[in-house]
Order: structure tokens, then sequence, then C-alpha cells
């Protein structure tokens, strides 16, 4: 009889595209009791190496198998102070719909005398992984664990996986484990403290849970301050001087150095010391070879804000869709932060299986016949995947309209980056008019290259200067002051929102999305379509509850040293580079948890001191506004 | 022991400062008692005269004062020979909307300003930076993109010379040290050949040397009202268009 080995993937379908590839494609399958969803597949396959041939079970969860809650006894609203909840005991259990999945697994360790698990390779995936470990070990105490490390479900790709197994990473797991027990008490905490007292002041919150999250908050945090700086802007006048020259038939326009400035006076003094100076003098005249940079390898972030800007689907859509891309083969694991290619990776034959593609197969046929460039590499990489990229081609026919429109995105961005840069040829001319200094710039696009094939990008060539000598003199046709107004910024966009969590810090590039559909959930922001057509833009508007809690919040740190709001940035960033501590071992995760639950405790004693800061707000926007 | 001529003599070929006789009697008589060695004297004069109030410290002569209608804006332009030694009364950017300005100090309420506690508020979608800044599409970096709190300018100042005449300057080019963030109120300045146009003092490194200094009295108010006093410049803009 052949040693028996045990896979666990992260979802059924990994599990199903593991299992055709080891088995070639024939393979048993076997329903298990209790749950439709995971199945076990039979075959038998042959490792190499020390395993050798072996009869296989590929089996898998549904994400985590097991929570974390408090004790029964705190489990009620008013079973103690919500302060309490900072130390209260907790346990981790088996969710109950994942007992079949859990004893799925204790009965085939049984049996096998190794387990190898498949779930996905990250930080996530290697807490998933312990929790399968902890239930294989319970099953049985002596098997052999080892974790496959993969980023995408090629067929050559997972092959090598199962021959080149590596251990479980505890540090990650750990950091996974903080995590999940800081969200929970400080979640728990403030979410009962601030749904029990603004119940009691607001009608209209009486039924209404008021969550915490520390992610959520500063996310609100952004759309709120976003919000407030539209509505408290005030438009002001500012004057600019426009110098314009007719020259071989063309009119030239000149733009002012110092853009525009806010002093009547001073600009008109400035013009006219231009006209009485008569002429202008040409005191800059460069040519210069200019480039437009093809993009970076693609990470999640960028996918995430490119893809709610182009593709016009919001992030959490686009993560949706780029995952069951991923679950299906075609392209690499999409949570990733590396944006620079490994030397190994083969780019030119993951160029050379888009050959079939009648929209850019021909493109890179091109590219392998000579136009073949080594990507850009970014500053980014966390060490687990590769940048998201294509593994396969698929026919357009076989994909759903969201499905297409993210694949051709990555295939184009995988394109662009393995393209030549865009060339031009850039020109610029600086003249010297009374005490100001204006410049006119020109630019014509000579190799459009990498931009024929990533059409997100534009870069076009601009009116053609005339011709100019450095030291000449020449009369300026017309110089005079223009008007304009300061207009206020923009609400807040998606994409935007990824891009200031990701400056700042909070939320990991996989949880991103979460957390803004979170805050939607909540109704502590709504979407709000403006304009039509390809021009719409979903812009992001607080709710008035959303503004109260930012602003209750913001009032009850208000004048004292040292004390952070809720709904900025700073706490949860600090968290999470405390995980960051833990993953490279530096720090433990007892340490951290306690280092973060004393953070975290300080601002919710502030908050209940001050709890007044906080109601007052909800009255202000709930009560007074809403009716006046 | 110097003498009160020689002192005067030896701040007026150092700083360009015409000392008043009154004031140097009256420093070298508090210093009197010690024996303090010439130089360090001289240091010690010049800098109280940088935290004095120039109408009691110096000499208003009158090829070191503002022309009487120095304001006067039918005057396209002249020549003011100097050096005239100047304090700054105001000192604003014209360079920055009022609105950003009052955004800016609030960052720095809220204690954005520390390290570590700035918050990234604006982000370019569909650029990423580092080509932006390699393509040098947008060379032209000015002063007036004004990153709020980098200096950004140009700046209007209000200046005063000895006699207590004020007069409107403004910041033709960049001048070392001349910011919102670096000047104090009461600083120094000497000006030597500057122009002036339509009753405006043209600042350049050239014609405008920084002593730099301040008058505590003056700066600390100018400080903690520039909030409010900006607020209600914008409101009476608003008025106005409305």
């Amino acid at each position: 009889m052949a040693r028996k080995v045990l896979c666990v993937a992260e979802k059924p379908a990994i599990a199903r595209a593991v299992a055709t590839h080891l088995s070639g494609g024939s393979f048993q399958t076997h329903a298990i009791r209790g749950n439709k969803y995971v199945k076990n597949y039979e075959f038998d396959f042959n490792f190499g190496g020390p395993w050798g041939n072996c009869s296989v079970t590929v089996t898998s969860v549904l994400g985590h198998l097991t929570g974390l809650d408090f004790e029964r006894q705190y489990k009620g609203w008013l079973s103690c102070p919500p302060g309490a909840l900072f130390e209260a005991p907790v346990k981790e259990e088996v969710d109950k719909d994942k007992l079949p999945i859990a004893e799925n697994i204790r009965n085939q360790a049984k049996y096998s005398k190794a387990l190898f698990i498949w779930t996905d390779c990250d930080r996530e995936g290697e807490h998933i992984g312990t929790e399968v470990l902890n239930q294989a070990k319970s099953g049985n105490n002596r098997i052999e664990v080892k974790r496959a490390k993969f980023s995408n479900t090629e067929r050559a790709h997972v092959l090598r996986a199962a021959r080149e197994p590596i251990d479980l990473d505890e540090h990650q797991a750990n950091a996974v484990a903080a995590r999940i027990e800081l969200d929970l008490r400080i979640g728990a905490a403030f979410t009962r403290l601030q749904t029990l007292q603004l119940q009691a002041v607001v009608a209209v919150l009486k039924e209404k849970v008021i969550s915490y999250g520390s992610c959520q908050f500063p996310t609100l945090g952004f759309v709120v301050d976003r919000y407030l700086r539209v509505k408290n802007f005030k438009p002001e006048t500012f004057w600019s001087i426009k110098v314009m020259l007719q020259r071989e038939g063309k009119k030239v326009n000149f733009l002012w150095k110092r853009v525009h400035l806010f002093d009547r006076a001073a600009v008109t003094m400035m013009l006219e010391r231009c006209l009485v100076a008569k002429e202008a003098k040409v005191t800059k005249v460069n040519q210069k070879p200019k480039s437009k940079w093809r993009p970076l390898p693609l990470t999640t972030v960028d996918l995430q804000m490119m893809g709610s800007r182009y593709l016009r689907m919001d992030s959490q859509t686009v993560m949706k869709v780029a995952e069951a891309l991923y679950t299906k083969g075609f392209i690499s694991y999409p949570r990733t932060e590396t944006d620079q290619f490994d030397k190994a990776i083969d780019l030119q034959k993951l160029v050379e299986k888009q050959y079939p593609d009648s929209a850019w197969g021909q493109y890179a046929r091109d590219l392998i016949e000579g136009k073949f460039r080594t990507p850009r590499s970014g500053r980014h990489n966390d060490q687990a995947h590769p940048p998201i990229h294509p593994v396969s081609w698929v026919s357009p026919s076989s994909l759903n309209a969201n499905e297409k429109k993210v694949y051709e995105f990555v295939v184009r961005r995988f394109l662009a980056c393995c393209s030549e840069d865009a060339k031009g040829q850039g020109t610029e001319i600086e003249i010297q008019y009374g005490d100001e200094t204006f410049h006119a710039n020109g630019l014509i696009v000579l190799e459009r290259n990498y931009l024929d094939v990533y059409v997100y990008d534009k870069w076009e060539s601009s009116q053609q200067l005339p011709t100019f000598e450095k030291g000449e003199l020449f009369e300026p046709t017309e110089a005079n002051i223009a008007e304009g107004k300061t207009t206020a910024p923009s609400f807040l966009t998606e994409p935007e929102l990824i891009g200031l969590m990701d400056a700042n810090g909070i939320g990991t590039d996989a949880t991103m999305a979460e957390h803004i559909a979170k805050i939607k959930e909540r109704e502590y922001v709504v979407v709000h379509k403006r304009g039509s057509g390809r021009n719409a833009v979903e812009e992001l508007i607080p709710t008035r509850l959303g503004i109260a809690l930012v602003e209750g919040y913001d009032n009850v740190v208000a004048g004292l040293p040292n004390s952070i709001s809720l709904s900025k940035p700073f706490l949860r960033k600090e968290m999470e580079s405390r995980m960051l501590e833990i993953c490279s071992g530096t720090k433990t995760r007892q340490e951290v948890v306690q280092q973060s639950l004393d953070m975290y405790r300080e601002v919710f004693i502030h908050t209940q001191r001050r709890i007044e800061m906080l109601k007052t707000a909800c009255r202000k926007y709930l009560v007074d506004e809403a009716t006046g | 022991m110097a003498s009160a001529d020689q002192l005067a003599a030896q701040i007026q070929a150092s700083k360009g400062l015409c000392v008043s006789p009154a004031w140097v009697n009256n420093f070298l008589a508090s210093n009197a008692q010690r024996n303090i060695p010439a130089s360090a004297l001289t240091k010690t004069a010049i800098f109280r005269i940088l935290a004095s109030d120039i109408r009691e410290s110096l000499s208003p002569n009158p090829t070191s004062v503002f022309p009487a209608n120095i304001f006067d804006p039918n005057i396209r332009e002249r020549h003011l020979q100097g050096p005239i030694p100047v304090q700054v009364l105001d000192i604003e950017d014209i360079g920055a909307s009022l609105w950003s300005q009052v955004e800016a100090i609030e960052r720095v309420e809220r204690g954005e300003a520390i390290r570590g506690r700035e918050i990234v508020r604006t982000i370019s979608v569909g650029e990423d930076q580092e080509a932006a800044d390699n393509n040098s599409t947008a060379n032209y970096t000015t002063g007036a993109l004004n990153t709020p709190g980098s200096g950004g300018g140009p700046h209007r100042l209000v200046l005063q010379d000895a006699n207590g005449q004020r007069a409107v300057a403004v910041e033709m080019h960049n001048i070392e040290g001349l910011s919102i963030e670096k000047l104090s109120i009461g600083a120094k300045l000497v000006l030597r050949n500057a122009l002036v146009a339509r009753g405006m003092i043209l600042l350049h490194p050239a014609c405008a040397t920084l002593l730099g200094g301040k008058i505590e009295a003056l700066d600390r108010p100018w400080k903690e009202g520039r909030k409010a006093r900006i607020l209600e410049r914008i409101s009476a803009v608003g008025a106005e268009a409305s």
C-alpha cells in the first residue's frame, strides 16, 4: 500500500485545480457529509524525493475554519461594561457551519502519513494553514506537515509546487492571530460603547448597531475629511500674465513661470514692467528627447485603483473578478505588493501565450520578434508573489463581461511592461520679459511603443513650435492679464481612497476593498454618481451619521496632548507596522497584542469620559440638522 | 572702553545701520560696569538692535528713510539710493490662496505637522509618481505650485523705516530666509539701490540684505492672530463677491 498524502486548499476551486493538474485529469470525486461545496478528490501521484508515489486526497476548507469570540458570559451586550472586553477571556472555536469540514480533515488525517497545505500564499493563508494543521494533528498526532509555495494555478507551476514543498511560516500565522484578537476586542468594546450611548440619545439610532472597526474608521475619516474640505471651500480670484506671439502663422502662448498670484496690484505692476521693457529675450531653447515610461508591474493596489478608474467597477468587484480569473488559472495570484519581476520568470514565454488573441496577439508577436524589453522594477517586494500577470491565454468568449475587462487589463498591462517606453522630442523655450519669465513647451511623439497596447495611457503631440534662437529679441503680439478663480477639490472617489489608504498605511492591499464596502454597508457613506456616460464619476459622500461620528471622535481628543482621534490613520498604522514585526520575528504575538490594546484602551478611556462630545455631534447632525 | 562714536561707526560699517546717539549712549551706560572686549560689545549691540524697534534705535537720516510719497502709485519707477534699514511689520504669501493657507494652519493645529503624524490627503491616480517625475511633463515647479508650508511665495511685505513710515514691498526674486515660517515680525532688512514701482518696493537679493531679528511684542500677537486675520479677509472677499 502506497503512502497516503492529504492536500488541503483554501477553497474548493483551488482543490479541484490542484487535483486536476496532479492527477493529469483523472480522479475520483467524493462528497463529504454535511457540506455540499467541499469535495474530496482522490488519485495517485508521484511526488518524487522521499515521498515518492503516493495515494493522494485533495480537499479544501472554505476560508477560515475557526472564529474567536468571548466566553459565553461576556456575549450579552449588557453583560459587562464595554471596557471589560479589553481583558475578557476569549476562545477559538470551529465555526458551526465549518464543523463537517473540520471533521473531514480529522478523518482523512487518520489514514495519512503527511499533510500538504495548499492555502493561498499570504498571511491569511498561513493562518488558515495552521487551523488546518491543528485539525489534522487532533486526528493524527504524528502526521508530517508541509506547505506548497505557489502563486498561480497553471499546470507546470502547480506540479513544481507539489515537488518542492516548504514549511509553514508560524510568524505570519501569529500576526494574523494577533490581528484577529485585536479586531475582536477593540471592535466589540467601541461598538458596544458607542451603540449603547448613542441609541439613548437619538431616536433614529434606536434599533441600529453603530459598529466600530479600527480600519473602517480611518477609512471613513478620509471620506469625511474630503467632504468637509469641499463644503468649507471658499473660492478666490487670482491673476496671471499671458503672453502671445504670432510667428510663422502660428500662435505661440507663453505661460508665466509664477503661474498666477493672488494680488492684483502686484500682477498689474509686473505686467507694466513687461510692457515697458517692450522686447522679450529668448533665454533658453532646449531640444531634448522625452520619453513616457511604460508602467510598472501590476500590484493589487494598482489593480484596484486602475480598475475602478478605467474599468468602471468598484474595487471589491475588481478583486472578486481577479480572484475568479486566478482560480481558473488565467492570471497569477491577485493579492501582491510586488512590483518587480523575478529574474527567474520566463517572461517571453508568458508573452508568447498571448499569440492567439485577435486584439493583442500581433503585438505580442512583435515583442518576441525583437521589441521585447525587460520590465522596469519598482521598489516593492512582498517576497511571496510576483506582480499580477497573465498565466495563460483565454478566449474572450469563455469569460463574462467583467472577467473580460479585468483579464484584458492585466494582459495589456503585462505586455506594456515588456515593451519599450514611448519616445518623443520635447522643445522648451524660455523667455525673459521685463522682470518676468515665461515658457512655451512643445512635444512631438515619435514612437508610441507601449502606448499601442496600453490604451489606458494618453500622451499626444502638442502644436509644433516655430523656430526660436537663443538670445534673440522679439516684441510679443499680445501681453495681458487673465483672471481666474480657485475651485474646490472634488469629492473622494474610490480609486483615490484606495491610494490614500495605501499611502497612509491602513489596511493591507488585500483588505482595503472590504473596508470600503463595510463603510457603505454601515451607511456611513453613500455613493453618488456625477456626470453621465463615459465621464460619469462615482463619488463617496458621508452620511450625517458618518460625519457625526468623525466629528465626535475628533472632539473627544481635541486639546488632549498626544491623543490621536480614531478617525485618523495613525493608531491603525502603528498596529499594522507591529504586525510586520511579528512576521519578521522581532516581536511576539503577546507583546503586540498587549501594546496595541494599551494604545486603544487609552482612547477608550478618553471616549468614555468625554462621551458627551460624541452625543453632541450626533444630536447636531441627526436631530438638529435633520429637522432644521 | 570703546567710545560711542567708534561703536556707531562699526555698526554702520558692518551692517549699514545708522544707530541713534541716544540709543548708543544708553547701551554703553547699561554695559559700563562690565569689562567687555570691543568686538563682543559690537556684537551685543547689533543683537540688541535686531531685537529693537528701529524707530527707537536708529537715526532717521534723510538718506536712510523712505521718501514721504513712497506709496504714490502715479510714479512708474524710481530708485532709492539708501542704504535704508527697515523692519518687517507684515508678510503674506501671494502665491497661495488664503484658503490653502488656512488649511495649512489647521493641519498644524491638529498636530499633523509632527513627524510621523503627517496625513497624505491627495494622491494622483493613474500616473505613477516616479514616472511623472522623470517624464518631466510638468517641469515648471514654481512657488505657485505652493505646497502649503513650503515657503512658497512670492511674498508681499509691509516695511517700516526709522521714521515709522510704512511701505509695501514685493519679493520679485526669491530671497533666502524670506518665508512665513522663517521670518519673524520685526526682522530687519537693509535696502540698497532698490527700485520702487507704482508705490511697491521691488525686492531682489541684490538690493535687499536680510539681517534677521524680531520684535517679540509684535511677533507673538501677529502669529497668534494670523488665522483669524486670514479668515476675516476671506469673508470680506466673499461679501464683496455676493
